[in-house]
């Protein structure tokens, strides 16, 4: 009994044994003091003070003195003023404002006020489109969802397309034309805009520099205005053309190349994030968990080798993963090219045992799985690396099963590469032979190579125009800027990465009278007034069969995929080529740029969720630093947050530093997309622009040097908040005896020993990570202090997260951002632990096992776990206990409900919670300025009290969930408002009746966006549900068990599928 | 010091007084006191510590204080329960004086013919104007009072109706989970078919709903009475057919009609 009542002590008291004590109690019984095996920072390591104080203390560095500015007595004195005021006028006690009702005056046709509904469109980045379903309530869109029917989607949606709903109703967006031929900013008119427009396209060299659009209506209308004589150049910061061109080198004329990991068995990514930073990456993650989820049924999983200077998220859930310098990707591609008896590979040497070990593996099972397996190569290496893997591939005899190759576009194929297009115009301005620039969205004055001096030249152009989203670095230098419509406003069409064609349509009128791109295209052939409708209905008379136009038209529109209009794979064979010999790795640094993973190129600069969104890896807010491997940083010491110097070709950056674990030796990375000057509230000034080091020369990687500069910068990352406390389990271990086994927060396991306890006839096997027969009777038999509660509801809701699925992408973090009306609260806040993310994904390093003293931070390779955790439901939940007010509950079928209108904001739940998971509103964040700093809420105006939220802001709100204000406490839900809206509307189909809820009916906001299924949701009633299954895997367990909190969300362990040789290497 | 203290304070003043006196007076120890008040207040010394004036208001106003305090807590939750708090009677005046007593009492329309979606939807929807110009096209074409009606079809533009039913932003009320399991117009919104204009019948507090959350047997009706304003329970039992609905209808045990996910999210 009695341990039972050690392990329901709050959460307060076992953090109350200081880390002094408990090492003192360490050592005492002799346990050898390192850190934790599972480590968030490198502080989080080596246990220092800071990272304890985050541990120890619920809110570490709050002071309640330094809110307020007045004293107890003045405050005494205006509550008894505003009691008195309350009194007087009664407006406390009064019906809130008059509200007014709207009806329709004719009804539209299907329209149920109240009732969302949802439409196809798609969402284009970088010329290629996913398709999504934009969720609209009352006419005003408020959420977006993959499309299952679209072949890159497959019902998932990344970070970005979560975040695209945002953008919409972002205040900052450019609302009027802008005149500024007069040397300054003046509003004008639409009428004025076009009339300057076509009177310049009537005198004739017209340049047009436009974004990548990849839709047939785009692809038209630039084939008509280039017939017309306009000069088309077409740029793109983070472009695939290295890919293309590599291709061409080998294969005679451009592709695309389309990998089904479904069929790999053993997957090689050299550089390359085909699961992060890929047009395809939903589609390829969900190709990538299949393979992952055999391990259950059939005890096997694909093998994914990666080779990358940076840890990406690929990487981090490859089974074998190195780091390298990214010159040195070449020389990999060519010895395994080599051992594989491609003919296009050099005989090069290899610079270490590590580089020996991973070829060999590599080149071992890459032989056994021919027609299994495939090599892929990233965005960032040079073509000729493209065309060695396209050589590799075919002798692995990949294309036809593991690898397509889809033709391109007519313009694809035959344009020129986005770097010699900025080049040439450039150029072309240079030499007088531009007029009239008129440049269609991008931000090329800031993202273009630096050696160009663009932003210069595009002021000089006698006549320039932009069409943008926002009035940004490019529209500044322009001599026009009109605003853009959104793509949840517009009419439009776009190809996905297979080339299947998908059709946009407006959720809302545009809000700002923006034109969309191919209107203002169609402006360049001479048609005035056309709509995009007309264009894209005109456009898809080409594809569409003219005798069913209409039905199919409609199909596509509601489908929002063109049924057969992928491309199809084409046969080809990689032709004789004779490649270079690679360079060496140079002796400065390689700098290497990588597109961000919440900016992309700097286009998401404004968007509140994404600069907040923590990076995957590095669990960055608001900032990039540059990445650097922790023994360059020891030898020229540089901490974390120092601010460094880096040099390139006499260009010259500050910036601040942080340090990577599994960054390569010799190689710092910078992320794009920050440092923007003209992004609006939220985007300007966050980060370093390091764009402003990226040449012409050097767009992928290049070479400097970097020195230390003595000063520091604050960053606000969140990788040690929220952290578990493992070293009061380690004290009550010490009390009360072990419970469990290790891995308590994180269970992992490899595929070998997985698939050998699923062989084991009792279940009961050595290795510690899954649960044993034994262990499940612990389980049963715990003695309880509370009742064993009993549901008698028709439904007892459940969850599992699967950590061998989940890739860390963060879509989910924004899409119950976007689902629950989460609030962004700005880097200073997030500094204080303030961020409000119900669900976080907490990444853990560890050292692989045999590192030998090369342990922690020291391990050059660590290996990375993610785990997203966000209200894990227990049935005995300490939240509970402790809640003075009733404000936290469970309902009858198992949800730990949180109810705002009851919380006072005492903040015990927080404090008692164990696995961190409960937000506090400190401040009015929603009607707040994210970047503003907190107003201390007595002595000065308080504008969070005057200021309402902004009725822009206010549209992007859900209906269904209740906006917190301050002193609320909040947390996952898990959707309840889905779960309500579902029960009801499947009770109303027989009126009287009980509700037949299928499994899969219910979908969780982070479930349905998720691209690897790794979140399952559904009733632990219903036996035959997906989340039932999850829940008796051998895999499946309860995050920190042995507190008996008795969560309804499992965790599923953790896979990994090296080779059994790479032990012996990592020892090696 | 103490007198100043006293003068200082109003409330504490005349209280340390008051008590400095009542102790002098119940310990009957003179001396002892008039040395302590010496001792703090040296400008008194020598003297007996006598009570100003003023002093002798404070045994009345004290009085009053306590009446004013017991009057206090009845006012203060027969404020927040009152009419003027919930809102019961609230009736504001609309920009169309349409009404009830006639469509719905005298020429007996069904609620669901113009709320249509009360069986579909979480909101009863407000009919749009055209539901109104199905008839009065016809009917009282030229109607002064209808020139609203008349105005919103040819403009396009919404007629804006006062809302009369409000619940708080936290509380999630949807018409169809009611109304499909035999939840009256009638015990929410009153009798409607009797109002020439509508207002607010019942609180809408918590405690009203909870009040039929915790039994509704005391309210339910079958499912095709549940418009009909005018519906009595078959010889007065509710409770008798109250609970044989709930069975029938598989309303939820209370556990979870007290939920509060029921209801907030």
């Amino acid at each position: 009994m009695n341990d039972h009542l050690v392990q329901q002590q709050p959460a307060a008291i076992q953090n109350a044994a200081s880390a002094e004590a408990q090492r003192l109690v360490d050592s005492a019984v002799g346990h050898h003091v390192t850190g934790p095996e599972y480590w968030r920072s490198i502080e989080h390591y080596s246990q220092s003070s800071e990272v304890q104080k985050l541990i120890d203390e619920e809110f570490a560095g709050y002071d309640p003195k330094s809110l307020l500015t007045t004293s107890r007595r003045r405050f005494m004195q205006f509550m008894g003023a505003s009691f008195a005021l309350a009194g007087l006028t009664l407006t406390g006690c009064r019906r809130w404002p008059r509200e007014t009702l709207a009806p329709f005056s004719g009804a539209p046709k299907d329209r149920t006020p109240g009732v969302p509904e949802s439409f196809a469109t798609v969402f284009e980045m970088g010329g290629v489109g996913v398709g999504v379903l934009a969720e609209a309530f009352d006419g005003r869109p408020i959420k977006i969802e993959g499309n299952p029917e679209h072949a890159d989607s497959l019902g998932a949606a990344g970070a970005f397309e979560q975040a695209s709903i945002l953008e919409l109703y972002d205040p900052d967006r450019s609302k009027v034309v802008i005149d500024q031929t007069s040397g300054k900013a003046a509003v004008s008119t639409r009428e004025q805009f076009v009339d300057t427009l076509v009177a310049n396209i009537k005198a004739g060299n017209i340049a047009v520099l436009s974004e990548s659009l990849g839709g047939p209506t785009a692809d038209a209308l630039r084939a008509q205005a280039v017939a017309a004589g306009v000069k088309w150049y077409e740029y793109e910061p983070v472009s695939r053309d290295n890919e293309s061109a590599g291709l061409a080198l080998a294969l005679g004329k451009r592709y695309r190349p389309v990998l089904n990991l479904e069929a790999a068995d053993v997957a090689v990514f050299l550089d390359c994030d085909p699961l992060m930073r890929h047009p395809a990456r939903l589609r390829y993650a969900r190709q990538w968990s299949a393979r992952r989820r055999t391990a259950d049924a059939e005890g096997v999983m694909s093998r994914v080798y990666v080779a990358e200077t940076t840890y990406t998220n690929t990487g981090a859930v490859a089974d074998v993963r190195i780091p390298v310098r990214p010159a040195r990707i070449a020389a990999l591609a060519h010895a395994i090219g080599k051992a594989l008896g491609s003919k296009a590979a050099i005989d090069m040497a290899l610079a270490d045992e590590a580089e020996k070990n991973f070829v060999a593996q590599v080149v071992a099972d890459l032989q056994s799985a021919q027609g299994k397996a495939v090599v892929a190569a990233g965005l960032q290496q040079p073509p000729e690396v493209h065309a060695l893997v396209a050589s590799i591939n075919e002798q692995l005899k990949a294309p036809g099963s593991t690898l397509s190759y889809l033709p391109v576009s007519e313009h694809e194929a035959g344009r020129p590469t986005h770097l010699e297009s900025i080049k040439s115009l450039a150029a072309d301005i240079k030499s007088g032979a531009v007029k009239s620039l008129i440049i269609i969205g991008g931000n090329p004055a800031f993202d273009a190579p630096a050696d160009l001096d663009l932003a210069k030249a595009i002021a000089s152009v006698p006549y320039s125009a932009r069409l943008g989203l926002y009035y940004d670095e490019t529209s500044k230098v322009c001599k026009w800027h009109a605003p853009r419509a959104h793509y949840l406003e517009a009419w439009g069409d776009s190809r996905g990465w297979d080339g299947s064609i998908s059709l946009a349509q407006p959720i809302i009128e545009p809000l700002y009278n923006g034109w969309s791109a191919i209107e203002l295209m169609a402006l360049l052939g001479g048609a005035s007034g056309v709509s995009g409708y007309d264009l894209v209905r005109k456009t898809a008379q080409s594809y569409i069969d003219k005798l069913q136009f209409e039905r199919v038209w409609k199909r596509s529109l509601h489908d929002g995929v063109v049924a057969k209009s992928a491309r199809d794979a084409q046969q080809v064979r990689v032709g004789p080529m004779k490649l270079t010999q690679p360079a060496a790795a140079p002796a400065e640094f390689d700098i290497t740029f990588l597109s961000d993973a919440s900016m992309y190129d700097g286009r998401h600069a404004n968007s509140g969720w994404l600069q907040e969104l923590p990076d995957p890896i590095t669990k960055m807010t608001w900032d990039n630093p540059a990445l650097i491997s922790k023994s360059d940083a020891d030898r020229a010491g540089i901490k974390t947050g120092d601010i460094i110097n880096i040099k390139v070709a006499g260009r010259s950056l500050d910036i601040a530093a942080y340090i990577a674990p599994g960054q390569a030796k010799g190689a710092v990375t910078l992320l794009l997309g920050y440092g923007r000057t003209a992004s609006g509230h939220i985007g300007t000034d966050t980060g370093f622009n390091t764009y402003s080091l990226r040449t012409a020369a050097g767009m992928d990687a290049t070479t400097g040097t970097i020195s230390v500069t003595g000063r520091d910068y604050l960053l606000a990352m969140t990788q040690d908040h929220f952290l578990l406390d493992e070293i009061g389990f380690d004290a009550r271990e010490q009390r009360a005896g072990s419970k469990g086994h290790s891995g308590r927060i994180v269970r992992e396991g490899t595929l070998a020993e997985y698939a050998e306890h699923l062989k084991s006839p009792d279940g009961k096997t050595t290795k510690p990570g899954f649960v044993s027969g034994e262990e499940e009777e612990d389980r049963s038999l715990a003695l309880q202090l509370f009742d064993q509660r009993v549901y008698e509801a028709r439904h007892a809701w459940g969850m599992t997260i699967d950590m061998n699925a989940c890739i860390g992408c963060m879509a989910c973090v924004v899409a119950c951002q976007a689902e629950n009306n989460i609030p962004v609260v700005g880097k200073e806040q997030v500094n204080k632990n303030r961020e409000m993310h119900w669900l976080r994904i907490d990444r853990y390093y560890k050292s692989a096992p045999g590192r030998g003293d090369n342990v922690g931070p020291n391990d050059p390779n660590p290996q990375i776990v993610f785990m997203p955790l966000m209200c894990v439901h227990c049935e005995n939940a300490p939240c509970e206990q402790v809640c003075p007010v009733a404000a936290t509950m469970h309902d009858s079928e198992g949800l730990n409900t949180m109810v705002y209108n009851r919380c006072i904001g005492t903040r015990y739940c927080s404090n008692n919670c164990p696995y961190k998971v409960r937000r506090f509103n400190y401040l009015d964040w929603q009607s707040k300025d994210p970047r503003g700093f907190a107003k201390p809420w007595l002595g000065i105006p308080d504008d969070q009290q005057e200021q309402s939220i902004s009725k822009i802001k206010q549209m992007v709100f859900n209906p269904d969930v209740t906006v917190r204000m301050r002193g609320v406490m909040e947390k996952c839900t898990y959707c309840v408002q889905r779960i309500h809206n579902v029960k009801i509307r499947k009770r109303n189909l027989t009126p009287g009746g009980i509700e037949q809820i299928i499994d899969g009916d219910i979908v969780t906001a982070c479930q349905q966006t998720c691209p690897t299924n790794a979140i399952i949701f559904g009733d632990l009633k219903d036996t035959s549900a997906e989340v039932v299954r999850g829940q008796q895997s051998p895999r499946a367990y309860p995050v920190l068990e042995d507190l008996n909190t008795r969560p309804r969300t499992l965790h599923l362990a953790k896979l990994r599928n090296a080779p059994v040789t790479a032990a012996a290497s990592h020892e090696a | 010091m103490i007198r100043g203290r006293i003068q200082g304070c109003w409330v504490c003043g005349p209280m340390l007084s008051l008590s400095i006196s009542a102790s002098n007076a119940l310990a009957n120890m003179p001396e002892t006191h008039t040395k302590d008040l010496e001792q703090a207040a040296p400008q008194t010394s020598g003297r007996r510590f006598v009570f100003p004036r003023w002093a002798n208001y404070l045994l009345p106003l004290l009085v009053l204080g306590a009446l004013g305090g017991a009057l206090y807590t009845p006012v203060l939750v027969g404020l927040g329960a009152s009419p003027l708090t919930t809102d019961v009677g609230y009736q504001p005046h609309q920009p169309v004086p349409y009404s009830h007593a006639l469509h719905a009492g005298q020429l007996k329309f069904d609620c669901r013919s113009c709320h249509a979606t009360v069986e579909s939807a979480a909101f009863a929807a407000i009919p749009p104007t055209q539901t109104c110009m199905n008839c009065h096209t016809g009917i009282k074409p030229d109607s002064p009072a209808l020139k609203p009606v008349r105005e919103s079809w040819t403009t396009g533009k919404p007629i804006q109706w006062v809302r009369v039913h409000d619940l708080p932003d936290y509380a999630y009320f949807n018409h169809s989970a009611h109304v499909n399991k035999g939840v009256g117009c009638v015990s929410c919104h009153g009798r409607i078919d009797k109002m020439e204009i509508v207002s607010q019948e019942k609180p809408l507090s918590m405690g009203w709903c909870l009040d039929c959350h915790r039994a509704p047997e005391k309210y339910l009706r079958p499912l095709d009475q549940v418009t009909n304003m005018a519906w009595e329970p078959p010889n007065g039992d509710q409770l008798a057919i109250g609970s044989e609905l709930k069975n029938k209808y598989h309303i939820q045990d209370t556990a979870y009609m007290t939920s509060c996910s029921t209801c907030h999210r």
